[in-house]
């Protein structure tokens, strides 16, 4: 064979796997790269309106899967989260966004309901998402229903609560579950029971398998504490004082044992009676895990 | 009448046998195709996410067919010179504009029903996987969305026919046809933005406001053709809007077109 | 039939504006029935003044007309055939479809077109490709396909921009063969060239331009009496014009 005939094959086989080694050097050392926190910028949302043209929709479903995607690569492990404080605020801000360009859009708000309340216990800005999606679909039962659930159970305002609750049962195809448990929201107590009742709710229509995967280890934990409540309710009952610690029930033979907290916290019970978790219902932060 | 249906119909066939049309048609396809996966990831609104990603595939495409294959229906006849054949004929300059321009509404008519039709199958089938998330669905409002996608283009075609009657070369005309769209479509906005800047923090001088008020006007105002999100979510537009943009675009369209056929009744071709 | 009365253009030349004086004070008239061969070197406006016969410009001063109508008028061209210099016509169309829409726009009927473009096509050996896409053709097919064009109305006047440019011999006898034929019909035909020993086989006169100037205009068998070649009379005329720009 000739030369010139031999000689594009010689250089297609030299430099295809030099082509392998080269985009595997530029891309480890492009990550190396100086540079900043860029995830965390965002423009204006008036901004991000003109610049989208005539895909506003399409933007706020790319933002809404930004943050999803964002969310679910917060997972360092089993059981392990690592979210920063700046993280939730470009996580708000996101999703602020998506729902500027779509405000019908559901997702980012269900999303924004399920991090920023249960997890980051940023439930203001929780909120005010989920305010700004009932106003848009005033259709929607679940949105007044979330917002129902976060005054009564992150902020105590039974009153609000309750009226929140209210309107979502009056939507149409609404769960007629709703009006009683708005009832039942209009008494304190019963805590524990009445956010397991709206998480097996939720669970009930969520298909996203990570929050489903969340709601349910919430609903496991809050199960636990509910059988450690009404624990200390024997107890008060017995000897008319509230147990110091919980393994006073053990003693007591109340319980069997103090369970495991599936976050990782450990379960206690406070001066007033109330069980608690060092935990609050998130992730514990392993110490090694700190940046 | 009888004279501009040869020249639509030499121009219609002309571009439905361009190359470029199977590149983008592809293009749409495979838009379509993604789809389904993308669709996939979404938790509760599924029906919202598969619309927009419908109707953005075939607005898009849309775009590209009326920049590829519509300005080149026109300028390559004044590059190329084959204005020569169509001109030796007993037909006027207002006549060969208008001619061209019914063969790129022809075109684009017909392309878009195409594509409208394929992005209706891959909702049909989208919604066949996941039932329960296409409550609010309706199959009127994505239709009357291909439909005012489909004037929108058809105003941006009279654009860059405006613009091909005085530009000498065809780049110009994709340029500046570009550039009308990027303007149409981002005026609503830009001009909310400018007359109210405190909602992003920023100052802007009463002249900048009044140059966006007046390009309110002279530009065509293609965001009021956008009702993806109406479609995606199932919320109505009353009749009166319809009957408005459809006479938008005919009012708009005719105004462009007598402009053009102005500067083409003065025009040379050395 | 063909009548210029002194039309005179000018062209602007790049963005400073330079004027260039493309034709001036041309006047000529060619009579029916006969085969006028329009010569001049590459610029001497030659093109211009068929453009302006075909309303392609416009002159500046000066009136161009045919068969008494001023060539403005549209309906002019209901009775002219033109083939274009190099010309290009739609890629994706056929023969064919190129021959429809020339008969379709000039008001044919669809069974005289299909009569008459089977005809032509046979005429001009493009039958067999004639549902082809143009862009599959040849250079010379392309112009075999242009003539087919031009004559597919049956028009008065042919005017041929460079019809021979482009063909090889058996084409070029081909369009001369056409000429004469057209000729032979009664058919005004207006034709540029600059290849001489063509117009000297076909034409019944000739004009010869230099520099937007009409220098010559005669019988093709009175320059020829008086023993030059026709190329004698063409290199004289290019000369004198020459010596006077030089001056």
């Amino acid at each position: 064979m000739r030369v010139s005939r031999i000689f594009p094959i010689v250089l297609l086989v030299v430099f295809i796997p030099v082509h392998f080694n080269i985009i595997s050097y530029v891309s480890q050392a492009n990550r190396n790269l100086a540079n900043g926190d860029e995830v965390n910028v965002l423009l204006p949302s008036p901004i991000l309106k003109i610049t989208s043209l005539d895909y506003d929709g399409l933007v706020s479903d790319a933002l809404y899967f930004k943050a999803m995607l964002f969310y679910g690569s917060t997972y360092v492990g089993e059981q392990q989260r690592k979210i920063f404080d700046w993280e939730y605020t470009w996580f708000y801000n996101t999703l602020t966004a998506a729902t500027d360009l779509d405000p019908y859009f559901l997702d980012p708000y269900f999303l924004a309901n399920g991090v920023l309340g249960w997890e980051a216990k940023r439930v203001a800005e929780a909120n005010l998402l989920l305010a700004k999606g009932s106003h848009y679909r005033n259709w929607d039962y679940w949105l007044p229903f979330y917002l129902g659930f976060n005054y009564y159970y992150f902020l105590s305002d039974n009153t609000k609560a309750a009226e929140y609750v209210m309107q979502a049962a009056q939507k149409p195809g609404a769960d007629p579950f709703f009006s009683v448990f708005a009832s039942r929201l209009a008494y304190k107590g019963n805590r524990t029971e009445n956010a397991i009742i709206f998480l097996e709710g939720v669970l009930k229509t969520s298909r996203n398998e990570t929050m489903r995967k969340d709601y349910k280890i919430r609903i496991a934990t809050l199960k636990l504490m509910l059988t450690l409540e009404k624990g200390v309710a024997v107890y008060k009952e017995r000897t008319g004082n509230n147990p110091e610690k919980l393994s006073v029930l053990v003693e007591q033979h109340i319980i069997d044992r103090i369970p495991e907290d599936p976050y990782g916290g450990e379960f206690y019970v406070d001066n007033d009676g109330a069980v608690k978790t060092t935990s609050d219902l998130r992730y514990m932060k392993k110490e090694n895990s700190k940046k | 009448m009888q004279l501009l249906w040869p020249i639509a119909i030499i121009t219609f066939k002309e571009g439905i046998r361009n190359r470029s049309i199977y590149g983008i048609s592809l293009l749409a396809l495979l838009m379509l195709l993604a789809n389904f996966v993308i669709s996939g990831m979404v938790a509760q609104e599924v029906s919202k996410v598969a619309v927009d990603i419908a109707l953005s595939a075939i607005s898009f495409s849309g775009l590209l067919l009326v920049l590829f294959v519509g300005i080149n229906l026109m300028a390559k006849d004044l590059d190329r010179k084959t204005i020569y054949m169509v001109m030796a004929k007993p037909i006027s300059r207002s006549q060969y504009l208008i001619g061209k321009y019914i063969g790129v509404i022809l075109l684009i008519t017909v392309c878009m029903s195409l594509l409208s039709f394929f992005a209706a199958v891959s909702l049909l089938l989208i919604k066949f996987g996941h039932p329960t998330f296409f409550q609010r669905f309706s199959w009127l409002m994505v239709g009357l969305s291909f439909f005012f996608t489909t004037l929108m283009l058809i105003l941006v075609a009279a654009l860059s026919f405006l613009f091909s009657s005085f530009t000498s070369t065809s780049f110009l005309t994709f340029i500046l046809t570009i550039i009308s769209y990027i303007i149409g479509m981002s005026l609503n906005d830009v001009k909310a933005l400018v007359e109210a800047p405190q909602s992003v923090g920023i100052t802007v001088s009463p002249v900048t406001v009044k140059i966006v008020q007046a390009a309110y006007y002279v530009f065509p105002n293609l965001s009021l053709f956008d009702i993806k999100l109406q479609a995606a979510h199932g919320l109505p537009v009353p009749v009166t809007y319809v009957i408005g943009i459809v006479a938008y675009t005919m009012v708009y369209s005719v105004i462009v077109m007598t402009m053009a056929c102005l500067i083409f009744r003065k025009k040379e071709f050395p | 039939m063909i009548s210029f009365a002194s039309v005179s253009k000018e062209f602007k030349e790049g963005v400073a504006a330079k004027r260039v004086r493309a034709l001036s004070n041309l006047t000529l008239e060619i009579e029916r029935g006969q085969i006028f061969g329009f010569l001049g070197p590459n610029g001497a406006g030659k093109s211009t003044t068929i453009k302006i016969l075909l309303n392609l410009i416009f002159p500046d001063s000066g009136r161009a007309t045919i068969r008494g109508m001023d060539v403005c008028d549209k309906n002019v061209r209901r009775f002219v055939g033109y083939l274009p210099e190099n010309p290009y016509f739609y890629d994706y169309l056929t023969a064919e479809e190129l021959l429809w829409f020339g008969g379709k726009s000039s008001g044919m009927a669809k069974s005289a077109i299909v009569e008459r473009s089977n005809l032509l096509l046979d005429k001009v050996q493009l039958l067999e490709s004639r549902k082809r896409p143009l862009r599959t053709y040849s250079k010379g097919m392309v112009q075999r396909a242009g003539l087919a064009l031009a004559l597919i109305h049956n028009p008065d006047v042919v005017i041929l921009d460079e019809p021979m440019s482009g063909l090889d011999p058996i084409g070029r006898k081909m369009v001369g063969d056409i000429i004469l034929e057209l000729k032979k019909e009664g058919k005004t035909v207006f034709f540029s060239s600059h290849i001489l020993s063509d117009v000297e086989r076909l034409c019944d006169r000739v004009g010869i331009i230099v520099g937007g100037q009409l220098r010559l205009t005669g019988c093709v068998a009175e320059i020829l009496k008086g023993g030059d070649t026709l190329e004698d009379a063409f290199m004289r005329e290019v000369h004198i014009a020459g010596l006077k720009e030089v001056r």
